[in-house]
């Protein structure tokens, strides 16, 4: 589903604070729905902020819709619906007011800007609460009422930052069917979540990033792969004596504890792995064949633990370089 | 569902079962995005000041302050009226003018108006923290920062210009003491303490509201600069036995309507003072919004 680039990283170096966060981040992301995904501090916040043109790039290129940033901010924000988990809802007025509010500082007129954020209410499914003050709304409400402002101006492109947070599983999958529906639509959508399982549901692409750097850069369907087996084995002292000899004969070892040993699976990974137990004499309590899943693989990734798997190599090419490390 | 024409923003009516995923738009295909331009700046403080006006408008405390504001013009008509009545039925020549007293008098109303709409504005946003959000839209720090000094100078100029206009129109069209010629220069005189009056005031209010995440605090930050300054500089003026610019709020208002209608000596420094103060709120504003701007 991955078509032209409509984000565009190169070299990107971004400080905060003197602290460098964003570290020789290139990627070029083209799917519909793009996840965005990383541990707390890895960087997700401040790529959000980078794409907006709020925070500056020390050195790197940022583009977005084919446009420079930050020189064309203002009109790549204009361009732009942004739903942000840290930001609230317009104060003082009710939902419908915030809303509408919203769309007139996208440039509507205070009429159209009503019109539409009446409509983009009626679509997410908000009754009569539109005309109570946002001050008393549930998180559930709330979500939903930033959401609308998000859409009021009909983006081209969505950013949505954690927007199933806070919400129950049907209100959760109320707006995933939603943002879903956006996407057909045409629009392109970049979902940062710590929530795997929106991102699986929702996402064609993902960015992963890991401590400011690209983790992995490429369509999910590349990175769970063909949805490898792993195996794993059991028994004393497996992991210490094994991991290191079996990663040397050409095993993708893919985690070791003590007694535990995880590979990825294949035959002549497993007679590999006979052959070396056999020659140190030691004893398998259980060995168990494991799917590989989509958390699986974004978990590799972030630890870098996974080969790559023929992942197209892409602008972020570094980044899979990180993960075939 | 389709909730709107192609090309004018479609939503999507998800309560529909039957839309399978990855099935074709709600527009039956992919929608083609035209390319839309970064509305004018102006437009932006334009819609952000109308916002913040209306709302304020909802708050009783507004309405009263703004009723305070509104009656004495009013009084001040009625007086001028009857001067002039009283002169015209006994011929003689009373020579009260009460202007520059019920100008400065209705510049209080007008200070209490502005401290009810400007200290909680920036207050109220950084606390329900949606800085950011005006950030996601194409506003820059300039936008909102003038959108609320606006929010505040706009309804106190009008309120300011509101006796100026009344009694102009008052002594050309019923009296008949002013030709047109003088009625032009006295508004235009009341019109411009107005402005420099307003943007001080909404200086005074906005800036301090910026400076915290609580409106009684920003109150209260805001009364200090209303009075402070006024007190130092009598204090000086006593000490050196000397007189000193105003440099407070207050007397910088008097000394400036005495200078534009009477024969003050400080109305430029007080002018200088009170665009002072309004620049200072708005950089202070906007210097803060830029910082809480970032994610």
């Amino acid at each position: 589903m991955s078509g032209t680039a409509w984000i565009e990283f190169e070299g990107v170096n971004l400080d905060r604070g003197g602290r460098p966060v964003l570290r020789d981040l290139s990627a070029s992301l083209g799917g519909y729905a793009v996840g965005l995904v990383g541990a707390n501090g890895a960087g997700k916040s401040t790529l959000i902020g980078a794409l907006l043109g709020v925070l500056r790039a020390r050195s790197g290129r940022i583009r977005v819709l084919g446009m420079d940033l930050p020189g064309a901010a203002q009109q790549v924000r204009t361009r732009a619906g942004v739903m942000a988990e840290q930001a609230g809802v317009f104060p003082g007025g009710s939902g419908v007011e915030a809303v509408m509010f919203a769309g007139q500082l996208t440039g509507l007129r205070r009429k159209e800007a009503l019109r539409r954020a009446h409509r983009a209410l009626d679509a997410l499914d908000v009754g009569e609460e539109r005309y109570r003050p946002t001050l008393g709304y549930s998180t559930g409400m709330r979500q939903r009422c930033k959401l609308a402002m998000s859409l009021v101006h009909d983006p081209e492109i969505l950013i949505l930052d954690e927007p199933t947070v806070g919400l129950d599983p049907p209100g959760r999958l109320q707006l995933l069917e939603l943002i879903r529906d956006l996407k057909t639509e045409g629009r392109r959508i970049l979902i940062s979540t710590h929530i795997l399982q929106d991102a699986e549901f929702l996402c064609d692409e993902l960015l992963l990033l890991q401590a400011g750097t690209v983790a992995y850069s490429g369509t999910i369907s590349a990175l769970v792969g063909t949805r490898d087996e792993m195996l794993i084995a059991r028994g004393p002292q497996l992991g210490a004596q094994l991991a290191g000899v079996l990663g040397a004969a050409g095993v993708d070892v893919l985690g070791s504890g003590v007694d535990e040993l995880r590979f990825r699976s294949s035959s002549d990974a497993l007679r590999t792995f006979w052959k070396l137990v056999a020659d140190r004499s030691l004893e398998v309590r259980r060995l168990e064949r494991h799917a590989l899943d989509f958390e699986d693989a974004v978990v590799e990734a972030m630890t870098g633990t996974r080969a790559t798997n023929g992942a197209p190599p892409r602008l972020g090419e570094r980044g899979n370089e990180g993960v075939a490390r | 569902m389709t909730l709107d024409a192609p090309g004018q923003g479609a939503l999507v009516d998800t309560a529909d079962p039957r839309r399978a995923p990855g099935g074709p738009g709600p527009l039956g295909g992919k929608r083609t995005f035209r390319g839309r331009t970064a509305p004018s700046g102006s437009r932006i403080i334009a819609a952000i000041a109308r916002r913040e006006i209306l709302l304020a408008s909802r708050r009783k405390l507004v309405r009263l302050l703004f009723l305070f504001s509104v009656i004495p013009p009013v009084i001040l008509t009625v007086i001028i009226l009857v001067r002039i009545f009283a002169e015209q039925a006994t011929g003689a020549k009373l020579g009260f003018d009460p202007l520059i007293q019920f100008l400065h008098f209705q510049a209080v109303p007008v200070a209490l108006l502005a401290f009810g709409l400007g200290t909680p504005l920036v207050a109220q946003d950084r606390a329900e923290d949606v800085l950011f959000l005006y950030a996601t839209r194409p506003v820059a720090p300039w936008h909102y920062g003038l959108g609320k000094m606006l929010a505040v100078a706009l309804p106190c100029f009008g309120l300011l210009l509101f006796p100026g206009l009344l009694i102009a129109i008052l002594r050309l069209g019923i009296t008949r003491e002013l030709d047109t010629a003088a009625a032009i220069a006295m508004v235009a005189k009341i019109g411009f303490a107005g402005l420099v009056v307003a943007w001080g005031y909404a200086g005074l209010t906005v800036g301090p509201s910026a400076l915290t995440k609580r409106a009684r605090w920003a109150q209260l930050l805001s009364f200090a600069l209303f009075l402070i300054p006024g007190v130092i500089g009598s204090l000086v003026g006593e000490l050196l036995r000397t007189d000193v610019p105003p440099i407070g709020a207050g007397s910088a208002i008097t000394e400036l309507l005495t200078a534009l209608l009477g024969d003050g000596e400080w109305g430029v420094a007080s002018t200088l003072i009170l665009v002072g103060y309004g620049f200072l709120g708005y950089w202070v504003t906007t210097a803060r919004v830029k910082r809480e701007m970032i994610p």
